[in-house]
Formats: C-alpha cells, structure tokens, sequence
C-alpha cells in the first residue's frame, strides 16, 4: 500500500478576500493552477498556459472554509490581487442559462 | 517563619515560598523573584559572563542584564530568565547562573586575576599555543550565559491570530491615552502590555489626570477600554513583525508555559513602549547594590521593597531630587544626592537640603566600593577629580538620563519609524517617552493625538466612515514629573588602568578599557566595535549599554558634537524559547492523525497502526505473527479459508444529489452512472483532464439522480475538489449538491465463504432473507440496532464479501459482534495480499501515468462516454507500442521471489528496462509468488520471459507474464 505524505504550505502573512466568506488568510486556501482559459477537452486548454510576470489568472478553493472555486487574477511579481470572482458566478454571468 | 507583609501594586494577599540555591524564601503572590529576593535581603544574583565578577541587580525590567536565573528542575528547565520578569509560584526551584560551585565561592572567579589575558577580541590574540582547540573546550564550558536540560521538550504553545484596525504596544499613559482615544473614535483596538498589569510609570508618578490620581485614572481608563470592546494582552510583549504581521509572545509570569504566539494584523501600528534609563561609567559600576534609580522606585512602589537602608543618588537631572523624595517618603533613607551639573536651583531640592539629605552638584562618583556587595561610594568633584571623598551607604542609586525603547522593540538603526515591525503595519508612529517625550502632560496629548490619527487613518483605507471625535476630549493632566533639564554625562573620569574597571555593558563585561582599545586598534564603526567587543549582545540587547557605549566611543573619537548611533538591534525583541518559534509547527500540530471509531478497538487488540495520510489503519495484528509479512500471510490465508473482516471506514465517500447528479457523474466517470439502477452499483474509473486515471471506486445509485460515490482513501481530498471544480465550472451542472461523507459512515468489510452465514445471524431475520437474495454489485438498506446500516456486496479480496455502511455509533459493537462469530480482523497488509492474487488496482498501478488502455480497460473507454479525459485519451502518444500494460507475473523458478519497484528487462537487453514491477507478494493460495507489473506492450504477449532485476536489493528473477488475475480468474467465489 502505498503512502502519501500529507503536504502543507504555511503562508503566514497574505491573506485573501473570499467573494463569501471575507477577508481569510490564505492558508485557509489551496491553488490549483495558472491557466489563462480552462477547457478539459482540447489540448491548449488543459496544457499551455500565458506566462506573464505581471499578470496571472488562478483557479483557487477556499478549502477550509466555504469550498467553493475562485478565479484569481493576480499580479505574480508583486502578489498584488486585482480581482477574485467566485467560478460559478462568473461562469453563470458569461453564459446565462 | 513568615515574611513580613508589604504594601505593593502588584501583591496579593496570598503567601508563596520557593526555593533560590537551595535557600528557601517567602514571597507574596504578584512578586517577582527580583522583589521577593530583594526583600528577603538578597545582594548576590549571579556572576558575569567573562571576569564572574559577583552581580546583583540592576533594573526591574526585561533589560536587566545581571539578574539572569534558571528555573529548575525538569523539562521546563528555562535558563535566563531575568528575575525582575519572573513571577514566583508555589515550590518554584531557582537557581543562579554563571558560576560554579556556589554563587558566593565561585571557583572561576580567579580568572578575573588574569584580566589581561581576556580582553575584547582576546580568542584572536591568546591561548594560541599550541593551537586554540587545546583551550578551546575549557574557554567554551566558562562561556555561555545558563544552561539548557537535555531534555528540554519543545512546548507548543497556543497561535491566536488577531485581526484590529489598531495596535497599541504599551499600557503605559501615552499608549493608554492613544488606546482611549482610538477606541472613542470607533477602531478596533488591541493594547499589548508586556508587564503583568498596566500603568507603566503612572505607578509612582503623582499626577492628577481628569480628576482622577494616576493608579485610579489607570483602573477608569481600562474600564472604559473594556466598554469599548478593546482587548487588552498583559504579559505580552511585542517580539518582532513576520511580513505583514506583527508576532506578540504571551508569557503569563515570565515561562514559557502556557504561552500564547499572538500573530497580530493591524492596520495602523502605535508604539509606546516608553523609555529605558541609562546607567553612567564609573570603577566597580558592577557592584551588588549600584541599581537604576527608577527601578529602586519600581520596586518601592509596586512591590513594597526598599533595594537598600542608606543610599546616595547619583545622575544629571532634575528628576533626581523629586525620585529621591518618593524614596523618602517610601522609607528609605537618602544620604546624598550626586549631582553632575554645575548648578540646580529647584524647589524639591531646597527642600530635600532642608530636610538633611546632602545635595551636591558639579560631583561625580568615581567608584564604588566593597567587596561584596557597595559599602561607600567615593565621590570628586569634577574639576578636582584627585580629591575625593567617600560616603557610607549600602546602595547607589544611578540615573544617567533616559533612552526611548522603541530602538529596543523594533530593531532600528536609527531614529524611530524607521524598523522591521513599523513596516509591518502600514501606518505607525512612536508616542511618549518612545518619541523621546519624558513629560507627562506632553507625553499623554502625544498617545491621544497619535490614537486619534490612527484611527482615522485605519478607517479611511477601510472606507468606513470614523466616529466624530469631541474636541473637548483632551485628557486634562495636572501634575507629573517636572522637566528632567539633562545634561548627558556618561562617565566618570579614570586613570588607564581604572577604565579596565568601569563597565559599560554589564552583561558581556565590555569595560570603557575595551571600547578604547576597539578604537585604538582601528574600529570606527559601531557595528564593528559591537562584534569586537560584544558590547550589546545576549538578552539585553544593548539596552543598558548601546547609547553609553556610543557616547564613550563618540568621546574617544573626538566627535562630541556627532550624533552617536547605536548598532542594529535584531528581533526577538525579548528572548524567545524555540518552543515559542517553533513549538507548534511538530508532532500533532503540525499533522494531526486521523483516528476511526474502531481505532481503540484495534490498538487494544494487537494492530500495528501505520499512518495513510493522516488516517491511522491497522496493518497488522500482532496476535497472527511476529513480523507483518507472516501476519499479513495467516490473515490472507485465513480470509480465504473462511472469512475475515477490515476497517474500511477511511474510504471516501462523497454523495452527489440534485437536478442534474447522473449527467455530472457521467462527465466525471469514465464509464456513465446514469446507467446505475436504484439498488445497484457499478465499478468505475475517473480520468483526469490529461487522460491518466485519477482514481478508481464504487458508485451507488441510491435513488433518481441520487449517488454515493466511493474513492481510495488517499485520493479522498483530491477528488472532492476535483469534483467541486468540475461543478462549479460547468454552469450545467450548477444545481448538483456535493457532499463529503467520508467521516459520516464507517465501512466494516466482511469477507470470505462464511461472510453471508455469519451476517444474517447477526444482523436478523430482515437482513437473512436481504442477503440470500442480493446480487453482486447491489446494496441493501435497512436496520440494525435501531441505526441506519447499508449493506453493498462489493469485493476488494475476491471473496464474496459485504461491505456494510454504518454510523459510528455502531462501529465498534457491529465490529465486536463479528469478531465474537469468530471472523477476525486483518489488516491493509493483508488487504493487499488479496488484491494482488486477483489483479485489483491501486495507487501502485493508479500512478497517475497509466491510462485506461494501459489497464487493460479498454472496454471502458469504447464505450464513448464523453467524460473529461477523454478527448486528451485520443492523443497518439497515448497509443504508441512503449505504452505499458498491465501484466501478472510469476516466477519461473520454484520458490523464486521478486519485489515491487524491481525493473522489468528483456533477457536479450539486459539493461534496457523496459517496465517495472509495481506489486508484489508471495501467494498463500497459490503457495508460490505473485505480482503486477507495467510493461512495455510490445513485451506483453502471453507468456513472455522476462528478467525482474532489483540490483539496488541484489536480487534478479526470471519471470514469466501471465493474466494479471492470478487466483479464481473467473470471479466464482465471489459472485457465488
């Protein structure tokens, strides 16, 4: 049976603002990646990314609080956050259905 | 015998004996060991680092240099500890530091005869021959302030994090003044004291404040603070900012027990820690008895102590002669007053020669004299310094002027705002004495002011709107200390050979003889000169010695007229155990462990418990063989024989539900779930968006768009946020609710020929006729104990076996029940016996880099099911003859073995691998061993010989491949 170590990644001092929940710190949350638009069914979508030192658009989750999917455009260089949007909103108001 | 009672602050009422070197002694609860020794009649309190010379205390505070004591015995064994810090409890053990055998008969002490040999710098010069390490052992035993048990265990201590608009370091007047006037103004304020209770100097300074006497302005104005909703820390001092945070260490009486790390976010960051008083130069500045004279008034008042009978005050200020009247009144007999100035004209100082105290001025005291402890002071007067005269006292009384803390507590350079927790906050400023404001009514208009602009500054960055504030709100202040009117004097004046004698930084023992020779060999700077001779290195950080020292150095460089500069001072502001730093970052803290209802169960009845993430699950039983594999061997075997059970309650298990559940579940799953019936379930493979297989489990269709779906353990948090993701991207899934069961039902599984037989007699007539007639791959819900239990026929050893679903509550008695029809636990070892004789998947074959084909699934993907994964499944990397493919292997010798992680070789290459082995174990049921093993697909025709070479184990295998299912390949066992 194969072991997998627990991962844990203690960053003390950012702190970010969940659409729901607030001001958290960001401990509370977890990246799941940098990807400029996400489509599980073409290739470019899942793989390549735009890397850009100004600019970079994640796919995070509150995890330890609300679990619900953000999509973070942030500034990598400096950390600043320019804009965090709750996923299903977001696509909700892209496409309305 | 009791202690006589004493008038303080800071005591109560009830009585506290401890022992110090073996001594017993009495003190009164709020007392400190500083106070409780002092009043005791207590001079020596250790020895210095270097010379041992004998030490007694010099302040009242963390600045204390001398006073440094180990509590003792045990694993809190903590070392330097200042006494002034300490509050005494019941039985407490404390022991001086520095010396050896006793305090009073130190044994080292003759090294100060040598005192040549060690001067500033002296590792670079002596004991060179024959080389530094033959001394090396005995110089480094004598170094060093106290010790450390070897045991010591690291306390985890408790991490609050604290969220306010504005931070106020300090209870003193300014930062209670600030505090109040923030809060009034609508901030959230948090007030951190690093003393046990506020008040800062207002303890001993008369003043009339808002009508109220200063003890009482302070008891009102924490009153109002609390109506505010203001937390006020006490015993907490600011150590030090990491990042945006500023990090404030709770010590509730001075130990590291039950401390508390408070990691604090503020917006606007108000610094009044106050001020430190300076001690001035003179020969033998280091006696036992030469003390700071507001600490003689800390003492007086907060604790009752008189520090000596007759006493003569000696500094360069007004505030001499107005302490030295508080003494009086305190009790304590004023002999002289030493005053360095040319002339003072003060009323208090009329009166004190009125009243028989002699005052003199344009005198200095050159040295103090005894031999243990001050007898006389010798005194000159400045012009004339050969002519001296010597007056009799028991304690010196020094006060060299006043130095703002905010250096200390925020490690600056230079002048305040300039420091690494400044930058913390995004606004800050330094009030009151830590601004350099050493006037109460001044000192308190500053806190209030800067409280006032904290405030609005915090709530316009926040964007509410701030609260009025009354102009008439001004704190009215009568009274307070009068102007100190200073005139820096730093040292007295010495022969050469008398400077070797007159000490600057008590504590590392740099006498003005080092700071000169510093000088003369060349160090200019001050972070030189600091390096060089120590000058503000352990605990007190230069407290009591950067600003003397610059003076000095300042004076023998000849640049009187500079702006001296003290060298950086490094956070923790206040010396900090690694247990406060770190404590909380091991054992539990740092991984919790995850425990199932059966965890007692398994550990009282032999099972070695190992860790699956943080989940805890038996292994093995102890009771079924000496080492896992022999153990893991009888349980395996017997489960075939006839039946076992396992804790399976680490399963994940995620429900899916709502509008829309089937058609999620058919886009996650490799194969469709809208296919499931109610009643049934189906084994299923999940890919992820690269086409690799994610996981593998049961999904149940407990009803119409109504799943529970079941992942391995490992993959339990991952899928869950996999599955979130995947809602809440897709908007046409947005009504699915996701829930996450995984603690909500444990999971028993029974398995082996006599599984059905021993559940229905447990589980009742209901259950008896369910299970005769339930399917493979079915499920049953009903009852047991008045307790919802589910039963799904589902088989992870190849036996028929049953899985039963249950609350906690039921656990451990359905376990219990199981066990007493004598169908024993195995453990995961033995699990995955099982599993490999029947070719089963796990995280071995599940790597992440196999895809369904690579499994031998490709029946699944055929069918078309347009999941995620399966447009990237089509790639053609993904179908090349390198791709590897799942095959059972055997040896081809008898009694042969092969291990998991063994590379897969063709016998013409040798070393050229070509797969590997990814399971591995010797077969009870076939008596020979068994595995899995990912290869090459152009190697895996039926019955290839291949070579399975560990050459890190030493071993090599010639194998054979055969069907991954080596044992009942047609499943009649378990769907009999």
């Amino acid at each position: 049976m194969k072991r997998v170590p627990a991962r844990f990644q203690w960053s003390i001092e950012m702190q970010l603002q969940c659409p729901f929940c607030g001001w958290r710190q960001v401990a509370e949350f977890r990246c799941r990646g940098v990807v400029a638009e996400f489509d599980p069914d073409t290739v470019s979508g899942v793989y390549l990314r735009v890397n850009r030192t100004d600019s970079s658009i994640e796919y995070w989750q509150h995890l330890n609080g609300c679990r619900s999917w953000l999509r973070i455009w942030r500034n990598p260089s400096s950390g600043e956050v320019l804009e965090i949007q709750a996923l299903d909103s977001l696509v909700q108001a892209v496409n309305p259905e | 015998m009791k202690t006589p009672r004493r008038a303080g602050l800071r005591l109560g009422d009830r009585r506290i004996n401890f022992r110090f070197d073996g001594r017993s002694y009495q003190g009164f609860a709020g007392d400190t060991a500083a106070s409780a020794l002092l009043a005791a009649g207590t001079r020596l309190f250790g020895r210095s680092v270097k010379y041992r010379r004998r030490r007694g205390l010099l302040s009242a505070g963390t600045e204390e240099p001398n006073g440094l004591l180990t509590v003792d015995p045990g694993p809190f064994c903590i070392s330097n500890l200042p006494a002034p810090c300490l509050e005494i409890q019941e039985d407490m053990q404390l022991v001086s530091q520095n010396r050896w055998p006793t305090l009073r008969f130190d044994f080292a002490a003759l090294i100060g005869l040598g005192g040549s040999l060690w001067t500033a710098g002296f590792y670079y010069k002596t004991f060179m021959w024959p080389s530094w390490h033959f001394y090396e052992g005995i110089v480094r035993r004598l170094a060093g302030l106290g010790a450390v048990a070897s045991d010591a265990k690291l306390e985890p201590p408790w991490v609050e994090h604290i969220d306010c608009d504005v931070l106020v370091t300090g209870a003193g007047p300014a930062g209670l003044a600030a505090a109040l006037a923030a809060a009034r103004s609508g901030a959230r304020v948090v007030v951190c004291e690093r003393e046990p209770a506020p008040g800062g100097e207002l303890d001993f300074e008369d003043a009339v404040i808002d009508g109220h006497a200063s003890p009482a302005w302070v008891r009102a104005t924490i009153d109002q603070l609390k109506s505010h909703s203001v937390r006020i820390l006490i015993n907490t001092a600011v150590v030090g900012s990491s990042g945006k945070l500023v990090i404030a260490h709770c010590e509730p009486g001075g130990l590291a027990k039950d401390a508390i790390v408070y990691r604090i976010k503020c917006g606007a960051l108000v610094i009044a820690t106050g001020s430190i008083e300076q001690p001035i130069a003179f020969v033998d500045n280091d006696l036992p008895g030469v003390m700071l004279l507001q600490a003689a008034e800390r003492y007086l008042a907060r604790y009752g102590v008189r520090v000596g009978r007759d006493v003569v005050v000696f500094g360069c200020h007004d505030r001499l002669y107005v302490s030295a009247r508080r003494l009086i009144r305190g009790g304590i007999n004023v002999v002289a007053i030493v005053d360095t100035r040319p002339e003072c004209k003060t009323v208090e100082r009329t009166a004190l020669e009125v009243s028989g105290v002699r005052c003199l001025t344009g005198h200095t005291v050159v040295a103090a004299l005894g031999r243990h402890s001050v007898r006389c002071v010798r005194i000159a007067q400045l012009d004339t310094p050969d002519a001296t005269q010597d007056i009799v006292c028991d304690s010196l009384l020094v006060s060299g002027g006043w130095t703002s803390d905010a250096c200390a507590a925020l490690h600056l350079a230079t002048g305040p705002n300039q420091g690494l927790a400044v930058s913390a906050a995004e606004w800050s400023v330094a009030v009151g004495a830590a601004n350099g404001m050493l006037e109460l009514p001044a000192v308190i208009s500053d806190g209030h002011q800067a409280g006032v602009d904290a405030a609005i500054r915090v709530q316009s960055s926040t964007g509410h709107k701030p609260l009025p504030v009354n102009p008439s709100s001004r704190i009215d202040v009568v009274g307070g200390d009068p102007p100190p009117r200073h005139q820096p004097f730093w040292r007295s004046p010495a022969s050469r050979k008398e400077e070797k004698r007159q000490f600057v930084d008590l504590q590392n023992d740099v006498t003005v003889a080092d700071l000169r020779q510093a000088f003369e060999q060349g160090f200019r700077d001050i972070e030189h000169v600091k390096r060089f001779t120590a000058l503000g290195f352990g605990t007190e950080q230069g407290r009591t010695s950067a600003v003397v020292g610059a003076a000095i150095l300042a004076e023998l460089s000849g640049n009187d007229d500079k702006v001296a500069r003290t060298s950086r001072r490094r956070p923790p502001f206040k010396p900090a155990t690694l247990g406060l730093i770190a404590g909380h970052r091991q054992g539990l803290s740092l991984r919790p462990k995850r425990h199932t209802a059966l965890q007692a169960w398994h550990v009282e009845n032999g099972g070695e418990m190992e860790d699956a993430g943080l989940w805890q699950r038996p292994r093995y039983y102890h009771g079924n063989g000496a080492d896992p594999v022999a153990a893991s061997l009888v349980e395996a075997a017997r489960v075939r024989e006839s039946g076992g059970i396992l804790d399976g309650s680490t399963l994940g298990k995620i429900e899916v539900a709502g509008a829309g559940a089937a058609a999620f579940l058919d886009r996650i799953y490799l194969t469709r779930a809208s296919t499931i019936s109610p009643g049934r379930s189906k084994y299923m493979l999940m890919l992820r968006e690269d086409g690799m297989v994610l996981d593998d489990g049961i999904v149940m269709c407990l009803g119409p768009d109504h799943y529970l779906a079941t992942v391995s353990t490992s993959h339990a948090d991952h899928v869950l946020s996999h599955f979130e993701f995947h809602r809440d991207l897709a908007p046409v899934h947005r009504n699915v609710v996701i829930a996450d069961l995984t603690e909500a039902w444990h999971v028993i599984a029974v398995a082996g020929p006599r599984s059905r037989d021993v559940l229905s007699q447990i589980l009742g007539e209901f259950w008896r006729e369910k299970l005769s007639g339930l399917a493979h791959m079915g499920f049953v819900t009903g009852r047991w104990q008045d307790q919802t239990l589910r039963v799904l026929r589902a088989s992870f050893s190849g036996e028929l076996a049953f899985e039963l679903h249950c609350r906690a509550s039921i656990a451990v008695p359905l376990f219990q029940a199981l066990v007493n029809e004598d169908m024993l636990p195995y453990g995961t070892e033995a699990l995955d016996v099982l599993r490999i004789e029947k070719g089963y998947l796990t995280s071995s074959e599940l790597n992440g880099q196999t895809t369904p084909e690579d499994l031998g699934m490709e029946s699944m993907v055929n069918l078309g099911n347009p999941c995620i994964g399966r447009a990237l499944l089509d790639r053609p990397g993904l179908h090349r003859p390198q791709r590897p493919r799942l095959v059972g292997l055997r040896a081809n010798g008898p009694g042969q073995s092969f291990a998991a992680g063994a590379l897969i070789t063709t016998t013409a290459e040798q070393n050229l691998s070509c797969g590997h082995v990814t399971s591995a174990t010797f077969s009870p049921a076939l008596g020979e061993w068994v595995g899995l093993a990912l290869v090459a697909r152009r190697h895996c025709h039926e019955s290839t010989t291949l070579l399975a070479r560990d050459p890190v184990r030493g071993r090599e295998t010639t194998v054979r491949t055969v069907p991954p299912v080596h044992f009942d390949p047609s499943g009649k066992r378990m769907k009999s």
